[in-house]
């Protein structure tokens, strides 16, 4: 069948909305069942609807939609019920008591099948397995509509309950969200899609059209209702195209459509931004590159320091070739660090800025890997190489704060100092003087320090003792040795100098 | 005064094994707990039972009063870090609003005021920089300063928390603790389970030490001994606790 003709038939069109419907409705409810861990439940839920069906329609016989719905609901109601109850009651694991009883159903369903079909050819297993959606009447359109509104309205209404019960049940639970309603409420919510899509995609493949595009959408956002918009186009985006490309090249169209949301999922593992592996290839190839452009910048210091920097002197240092230096350069003078030209190499006040935050990070790592890590100091080199370009200003302040202040590195190199001085520091008050730990300190990781050492805001103490490289002081009854760089840090406020000791 | 919770005589097992026994216990509001144990104790059990999430064998649990169930949104329970999938996709914002769930009757949105108090919470916290961050995404520290501002959302007059100290910064850690002191000062009530025995003295006025039953409970200066702890840890308390003592 061309094209043109399926589009031309009423069959055709309905095909056409009812998969639109389908891969709508699936790809919103596929987003919870698969951030519960409940794909399996939601393949198990799509077999065991299938005595339901057959009871509906020996009741009822095919003509009544209603019937097998209805059947088929409460098939796939019953069967979530009786498997929550086997997995908290029974000593059966999780997934076994799943399978024990969705494969009974099934079971069940195949036997009704084909003692039906021995009397009556309308009811064809087939159908049931991979889906008719070109069979679909007008009814069934009706019904798939119906259902698809009801769900993706349950899901707007109850929207933060199935975030808090997904995310957190036990806190959704102190909150006073009925949490094992919600979980009941959303079986049904499955039990209705699975039914719908009976007839698109069949049993067996209905899982896919609800874990596939939302796995999708998982790796492309990290917003929960921008996820559930995205596995909803990405689910119509399957079924749309898998319904053409079936008609195209004669194939059945629910296992087309399985292919198409599987292609996307796969683009997606690859190309998705940020957790795609292209990107993860990329943004690796982006951080070496950074990390040379920050070289580059660091040896243009330390060359301008010795009064030598120059082309030859650089390309020496860094060991890259003249096109790839070249490179880096021109990215250095876009950015206002260096100014190069033919002949001529000067870093800029801005250049010397950002390079010495470089090399304060590389000192402070290496003290921090000495002294903390107990390193010895022949071998913190490298590492300090690589660290000086992932160390965030959050860090290195928390690294100065905890190592207090330092002023030489492990070789004897100065560490480029973070400049604050305070209106009053502690090291500038003579012996004897009684003063208070101030409100205002240089960070957060400042104030850290000086807890950890037992001095809170508004303690007042006594200097008892000034030396070289510590200032004692006297809170209460005990005596706290303070480094004195790290004094030079802390602001404190003048309360008298009477000598009490 | 009437205490913010009252547990008489509760008796908790599972699978027939007693995991709390004939626990009496009043808790006063505006104190800061302590509770205290070796593993196993029944601490976690404590919680679940005082949050009505588990059902007891016998005995009762009243908060302000009256049964958990009218109570239930004046408590707020922060459970251990270990317990939450963080490939989940929410943002710290999503999360701090979740705060504010127990407000909302289920045809009322969110609006202004509660992103107004979540946005308060996270500058509290010190993390409004991170609010569309995916949680994910977070350093441990900025974790659970996620879940305490959440919980300040809530606005409620119990907190419990299970080891929020555990796999966290020191800044943070400090952090969380002058918060739960300042809410204790405006008549919280707080329980928060601990392990480091060394911090207690200066945390937490008050401790409960569990060992399957309530071996003691008071303020920490007279009920922090050496021979309750003991009692409490039953020898299985290692030499690196006991210095902690001293």
């Amino acid at each position: 069948m061309e094209l043109f003709d399926l589009f031309s038939y009423a069959l055709g069109i309905r095909a056409l909305i009812a998969s639109v419907l389908v891969g709508l409705m699936c790809g919103v409810l596929g987003c919870f069942i698969v951030l519960r861990n409940m794909s399996l439940m939601g393949d198990a839920l799509a077999h065991a609807v299938l005595p339901g069906v057959v009871i509906g329609f020996i009741i009822a016989g095919a003509a009544v939609a209603s019937a097998i719905f209805m059947g088929a609901v409460v098939a796939g109601l019953l069967s979530a019920i009786f498997i929550t109850w086997l997995q908290h009651n029974a000593r059966t694991k999780n997934d076994a008591a799943i399978g024990i009883v969705f494969s009974a159903m099934f079971a069940l369903g195949v036997i009704g099948i084909s003692n039906v079909s021995r009397n009556s050819a309308h009811l064809d297993l087939d159908h049931f397995l991979f889906g008719n959606v070109l069979g679909l009447s007008d009814t069934d359109l009706y019904l798939t509509a119906g259902i698809t509104i009801y769900v993706l309205l349950s899901v707007a209404l109850f929207y933060r309950y199935l975030f808090a019960t997904t995310f957190q049940p036990v806190v959704a639970e102190t909150m006073g969200i009925p949490v094992s309603s919600i979980h009941y409420y959303l079986m049904l919510l499955l039990s209705f899609a699975v039914v719908a899509s009976l007839q698109a995609v069949g049993v067996i493949l209905v899982v896919a059209m609800l874990i596939t595009p939302a796995s999708t959408a998982l790796l492309l956002s990290k917003r929960l209702n921008i996820v559930i918009i995205i596995s909803g186009i990405i689910g119509i985006i399957s079924a749309l195209t898998g319904l053409v490309i079936s008609d195209i090249y004669n194939t059945p169209p629910g296992p087309t459509m399985v292919v198409v949301a599987t292609l996307i999922y796969l683009a997606a593992v690859f190309f998705a931004p940020q957790k795609g592996l292209f990107f993860k290839f990329l943004y690796k190839r982006k951080t070496r590159r950074r990390i040379q452009f920050e070289d580059t910048l660091k040896q243009t210091l330390k060359l301008h320091e010795r009064g030598n920097l120059s082309f030859p002197n650089l390309q020496e240092r860094l060991g890259f070739n003249n096109s790839t230096l070249r490179q880096y350069l021109s990215l250095l003078s876009q950015k206002g660090l260096v100014n190069s030209g033919k002949n001529q190499l000067v870093i800029t006040e801005e250049g010397i800025k950002q390079a010495t935050r470089l090399v304060r990070a590389h000192r402070l790592w290496e003290t921090y890997m000495v002294e903390e890590m107990s390193m010895d100091a022949g071998q913190i080199h490298e590492e300090a190489e690589r660290y000086e370009h992932v160390l965030t200003d959050d860090i290195l302040d928390e690294l100065e704060a905890r190592l207090g202040y330092p002023q030489l590195d492990p070789h004897g190199a100065p560490i480029p100092q973070n400049e604050y001085q305070p209106d009053n520091s502690l090291s500038s008050l003579p012996i004897n003087s009684t003063a208070e730990i101030a409100q205002q300190q240089l960070n957060e990781h400042l104030i850290t320090r000086l807890w950890q050492l037992g001095l809170g805001p508004e303690e007042v103490f006594v200097i008892t003792q000034s030396e070289d490289n510590f200032i004692e002081i006297k809170m209460g009854r005990e005596l706290v040795k303070v480094p004195r760089t790290l004094a030079n840090k802390i602001n404190v406020v003048r309360v008298g100098s009477e000598a009490e000791t | 005064m009437i205490p913010a919770i009252s547990i008489k005589g509760l008796s908790v097992s599972y699978d027939r094994k007693t995991v709390l026994a004939n626990v009496y216990m009043d808790m006063e509001p505006g104190q800061l707990y302590g509770v205290l144990g070796p593993n196993g104790a029944g601490k976690s059990t404590l919680f679940k039972a005082i949050l009505g999430l588990i059902p007891s064998n016998a005995g009762q649990v009243l908060i302000n009063g009256e049964p958990v169930d009218e109570q239930r949104k004046k408590m707020v329970y922060i459970p251990q870090k270990g317990e939450i999938d963080w490939q989940f996709p929410a943002t710290v914002m999503d999360v701090v609003l979740m705060g504010r769930y127990p407000f909302k009757g289920i045809f009322q949105r969110l609006n202004k005021k509660d992103k107004d108090i979540a946005m308060q919470a996270l500058e509290d916290m010190g993390i409004a920089n991170l609010k569309n961050r995916q949680i994910g995404e977070l350093s441990g520290g900025q974790q659970q300063r996620v879940f305490i501002a959440r919980a300040l959302c809530q606005q409620a007059d119990i907190f419990l928390l299970d080891e929020p100290f555990v796999g966290v910064d020191i800044t943070t850690e400090k952090k969380i603790i002058d918060i739960l002191k300042e809410l204790g000062n405006q008549g919280k009530t707080i329980l928060v389970i601990h392990h480091d025995l060394s911090k207690v003295r200066d945390y937490f006025n008050k401790i409960i030490l569990l060992n399957q039953w309530v071996v003691a409970y008071g303020d920490t200066e007279l009920t922090f001994t050496e021979e309750n702890i003991n009692r409490a840890y039953r020898g299985q308390l290692s030499i690196l606790h006991k210095t902690a003592l001293d």
